[in-house]
């Protein structure tokens, strides 16, 4: 068969601890907030260039967002990948989970022939872990999720994946072309090799494409597209630690702690 | 504007709520959905249904009606055994187009994510994924969830109020079941059902339940610092009682008391669980790093001074030796209650 | 491509096509890297005349069955050998082979120029990638929020830096700035700096790294980015003269930085030096006894022996390698502690060039060291046997591990401080 050709989804999400909510507006503050490729999208990442370095084939980055986000992108791609598009255009903002899977997987078909689709298991900021098995299904593959770790028989054109499983593992076989969601975690990325850096960070790098360039459905994508709304968005209460010292005997710091894991804790 | 396969003037009033299963038994991420769905459809005289599907399941039906379901929809198929994602999206998919419920419920488990974001596309609906909170309105009959991102930092609110059924995924200890009742009436409802091998694309080569160390993912960390003197045992005790597991600081795995897949921090693991209990740690960085993500910390450590303290959110002083024991006791007998 | 057949060092050319039979019965020399070697170690290496006395002063030795072998390293080096060696990672920069090589072999470096290569054949240690990334998202390496860069002087009240009305830039660098512990040095010192008059200011959650750690780990491409952008930000805010809490982040500035038109753009110095210099000038005067043990002595009243007078503190001193063998200076933070009264300075069995390092420095501060191969856990030995009740040091990295050692090894009458600790418990 061919060279694999690999895409890995990637995000640019503001680093979490950074964020605040604008209490008038209940707008997100994104000024001044420092961003980064989302963690798990990293390891994804990952995954795609070491299956690359295994079988050779070549790895194409996708992206959605503004065009600030070009320079995270360069970033990834002077990890070792070959390619990276930026899905940008207006009319894709305030995309949800079904207007945002649409939208990659046009960019995806756009990118034609693709063996293998790599997401990060979830995003640091909306965390719905949704996008996945959502974009499988837009492009009506197979999915195998929460991998650590990817075998190919390229001879039969399967992959084949080892998935976590809440204390356990399984071992699953889909033919290509397939969607992988990565474990976070679950390796750890390369850094950035410096004799690619100059050329992934030449100006135009970049390939970005529009609505007009993906052949979008209007009524897919950005608000249209997407059926939920925020109604409303508030920062959590303060995620300082509360420092508060227990008194008590033994026994009494026991009864205290009980009702610290009922509130606490999953039943 | 996209548009869902069926609109809210098509609906049922009714929630449904994606039933899975292990072994044989109910999750419990599923019971808890049963209840919250229970109390949601009580006071808006809805119906409650869930959804099972698998291979010779069908006692679980009645268990489910036990915990709350008016109905149980039955998917019951040799090729429904394991699951797979063709297999179940597709009985899922035609259960919820028959039915048209108003609410979808699923757990946010591995599997309950994937079937959730296939389904989501196929109907073309939203998705609300790992909801905090949930809430009808009861005069729009719109779902209202609440949920956190940013590593919690953030709280939406989320709604959608032309689409249908209303999704969400819910994880799992955020809402309790309800008690159990076993003359509960309910009906079962057999799903019709055209499965064929060939549209089964996924197979399972290996499975095996319940091995290997993942501190990575436990939602109760029990660590233990110098200050523990090797007493892991109690540790492991305090850990299986919460449903947790065992980490170390780099000390006590350095004098051979525990395996160094187990150490905390900088050079060993970082975790993120619903709660950390720090035992006999002082609270060195290398060590800090690797529980900050942790939703709530408890530290016990003999010296008032101890730095871990700053990275706690309940500080206690004292003996270890002494107050994690009166804990297990404590937990024992509040285990005892809740089974007599 | 040479070759060089089994032990014997003959080399002979060779046919492309005999090149992957030889590979696998031979060692195969590559011009190109050979070439790259001496360039990423400014042939260094070459002074090299092999006679071990890097290997025989090497503190693995003293920890391991087998010495690291320095010498091989610089031979591999000469040679244009590179392949892969987990032994490559065990350096901790602290020159002390470099202090008795009697060519002057700047071995430190041909570690560094060795860790490059790897870096671009992708055989580094595990966390090593990870901590490279915390710098380049986080601006440290510690993978901390930038945001709380600033918050141990949350109730410090220390203006930012301003070039109009400073005399100096504080720079607490990245482990001073979020290490618990090590953040003390900081409020030390600040308080230091407050009682001496120093007109001083801060870079806020602005400050950027110094770049130390990536280039103990050997990615030099990337340090040199680190570089840019740190004296850019300098630049913008009218640094000049600047002083460093850690002597690797004075060491990168000092020895690491370039130069530009003859003048240096900025002026590294670090605190002990700085602080001494104060003393010597009268600015910096200290009243009080320094009584450091809390837990002991609660009230801080001086400990009065049978012939009523007060008892003497006694300190030993841990010259941290970036000060001393890299920069030596052995002097400064001794003649610091001699001004505090009540302190008796005590030596250690080694000290000043012969000082055995704490084991946090290459890198080592973000890989793993196993039980039995700690230098600071023979060094914490050697404090005690010195009668000292105080080991003191002026690094972070040393006070982290110097800490640990101490309370594995249960020294319970032994006090792990920073020479700022001590110094502003004499104010």
């Amino acid at each position: 068969m061919p060279d694999l050709h690999m895409v890995v989804c990637v995000k640019v999400v503001p680093k979490s601890e950074e964020i605040r909510v604008d209490p008038e507006t209940m707008h997100l503050i994104r000024e001044g907030v420092r961003s980064e490729i989302n963690p798990p999208d990293m390891n994804a990442l990952e995954m795609a260039l070491d299956l690359k370095d295994r079988h050779g084939g070549r790895v194409s980055l996708l992206s959605m967002g503004p065009p600030p986000f070009e320079t995270y992108l360069q970033a990834a791609l002077a990890m070792g990948a070959d390619h990276v598009y930026l899905l940008s255009d207006r009319a894709f903002a305030g995309a949800d989970t079904l207007a945002t899977t649409y939208t990659l997987a046009q960019g995806i078909r756009k990118l034609g022939d693709v063996d293998i689709v790599f997401c990060g298991e979830e995003s640091a900021d909306g965390a719905t872990g949704q996008v996945p098995s959502g974009l499988a299904e837009w492009l009506n593959v197979g999915q195998l999720t929460l991998l650590t770790n990817i075998e190919m028989d390229l001879k039969r054109g399967v992959a084949r994946g080892h998935r976590e499983l809440k204390g356990g593992y399984e071992i699953l076989e889909v033919p290509l072309p397939v969607v992988v969601s990565v474990t976070t975690a679950c390796n750890e990325p390369r850094f950035m090799d410096y004799r690619i850096k100059p050329w992934a960070f030449e100006a135009g790098r970049v390939t970005v494409w529009t609505a007009g360039d993906l052949d979008a459905d209007e009524n897919h994508i950005g608000f249209n597209g997407s059926p939920t709304v925020v109604s409303s968005l508030a920062e959590a209460p303060s995620r300082e630690r509360k420092k508060q010292f227990l008194e008590g005997s033994p026994a009494e710091i026991a009864q205290l702690l009980l009702n610290v894991f009922r509130e606490d804790l999953p039943q | 504007m996209t548009v869902s396969l069926y609109n809210p003037g098509e609906e049922q009033k009714s929630i449904l709520v994606f039933l899975e299963h292990e072994g044989g038994v109910l999750a419990n991420v599923s019971l808890e959905l049963l209840g919250k769905g229970r109390e949601m459809a009580d006071g808006l005289h809805w119906s409650l249904a869930g959804l099972l599907m698998g291979h010779q399941v069908a006692d679980l039906a009645h268990e489910a009606i036990a915990y709350g379901a008016d109905e149980v929809w039955l998917g019951e198929h040799p090729l429904l055994q394991f699951f797979t994602i063709e297999a179940y999206a597709h009985t899922a998919f035609q259960a919820v187009s028959d039915g048209k419920p108003s609410v979808f419920l699923l757990g946010a488990t591995p599997n309950g994510r994937d079937l959730a974001g296939r389904l989501a596309v196929r109907l073309r609906t939203g998705l609300n994924a790992d909801c905090s909170g949930l809430r009808i309105d009861p005069d729009s009959g719109v779902l209202v969830s609440e949920v956190s991102g940013f590593g919690g930092g953030v709280l939406a609110l989320i709604e959608m109020r032309t689409h249908r059924p209303q999704m969400a995924t819910v994880r799992p200890g955020v809402f309790t079941p309800s008690e159990m009742d076993r003359n509960k009436n309910g009906k079962v409802i057999e799903i019709p059902l055209v499965l064929e091998e060939d549209m089964i694309q996924t197979q399972v080569v290996e499975r095996e339940v319940g091995s290997g160390i993942d501190l990575t993912r436990t939602p109760v960390l029990v660590a233990g610092g110098r200050g523990i003197e090797g007493d892991f045992l109690m540790l492991q005790k305090l850990a299986d009682l919460l449903g947790g597991d065992v980490g170390a600081t780099r000390p006590p795995v350095d004098e051979g008391h525990i395996e160094r897949q187990r150490q905390i921090g900088q050079t060993g693991v970082v975790c993120s669980p619903e709660v950390a209990i720090c035992c006999g740690i002082s609270g060195a960085f290398h060590f800090v790093v690797g529980i900050e993500k942790a939703n709530t910390v408890i530290a016990i450590n003999s010296d008032p001074e101890a730095p871990i303290f700053d990275y706690a959110d309940y500080c206690i002083v004292g003996d270890v030796h002494q107050i994690i024991p009166e804990i297990i006791t404590a937990l024992r007998s509040e285990g005892e209650i809740a089974h007599a | 491509m040479r070759i060089i057949k089994g032990n014997n060092l003959e080399v002979s050319p060779l046919e492309d096509e005999d090149l992957n039979a030889v590979r696998s019965s031979h060692i195969v020399l590559d011009d190109e890297l050979w070439d790259r070697i001496i360039e990423l170690t400014d042939g260094a290496a070459a002074l090299c005349y092999q006679c071990g006395v890097c290997t025989a002063s090497c503190p693995w030795g003293e920890v391991k069955k087998e010495p690291l072998s320095v010498r091989t390293f610089i031979r591999r080096a000469q040679l244009g050998l590179a392949d892969g060696n987990e032994s490559l990672w065990l350096c901790t920069a602290c020159a002390q082979c470099e202090a008795y090589c009697p060519r002057g072999v700047n071995i430190s470096d041909v570690f560094r120029g060795l860790r490059t290569i790897a870096w671009e054949r992708r055989s580094v240690e595990r966390g090593l990638p990870s901590m490279l990334w915390s710098l380049y998202w986080n601006g440290n390496p510690w993978s901390q929020p930038p945001s709380q860069r600033s918050l141990w002087a949350k109730n410090l009240d220390i203006p930012i830096f301003n070039p109009q009305h400073h005399e100096i830039l504080l720079y607490i660098g990245c482990t001073s700035s979020y290490d618990h512990r090590a953040q003390k040095i900081a409020q030390s010192l600040a308080s230091l700096l407050l009682a001496a008059g120093v007109q001083f200011g801060i870079l806020g959650d602005e400050e950027p790294c110094c770049g130390e750690a990536v280039l103990s780990v050997g990615n030099k491409p990337y340090f040199k980015e680190v570089v840019r952008e740190t004296l850019q930000v300098f630049q913008e805010k009218g640094v000049h003269k600047l002083v460093t809490i850690s002597p690797h982040c004075f060491d990168v500035f000092q020895n690491h930085y370039p130069r530009v038109g003859g003048r240096d753009v900025i002026l590294p110095i670090h605190y002990t030096q700085y602080l001494a210099q104060l003393v010597d000038e009268g600015r910096l005067n200290f009243s009080s006894t320094v009584r450091p043990n809390e837990k002991t002595n609660p009230s801080n009243e001086p400990i009065i022996d049978d012939t009523g007078e007060p008892n003497v503190i006694k300190i030993t001193y841990q010259d941290p390698c970036f000060l001393g063998r890299h920069n030596s200076e052995y002097e400064a933070p001794r003649r610091l502690l001699e001004a505090l009264p009540g302190v008796e300075i005590v030596e250690m069995e080694h000290s000043k060039v012969d000082g055995l390092c704490c084991g946090g420095g290459g890198g080592r501060m973000w890989l793993e060291t196993f039980p039995g191969e700690r230098f600071s856990d023979i060094r914490v030995v050697e404090a005690s046997q010195s009668g000292a009740s105080i080991l003191a040091t002026a690094c972070p990295f040393c006070l982290v591990c110097l800490e640990d050692s101490v309370k594995g090894a249960r020294l319970e009458d032994m006090q792990v401080l920073d020479v700022a600790e001590i110094a502003a418990m004499a104010l």
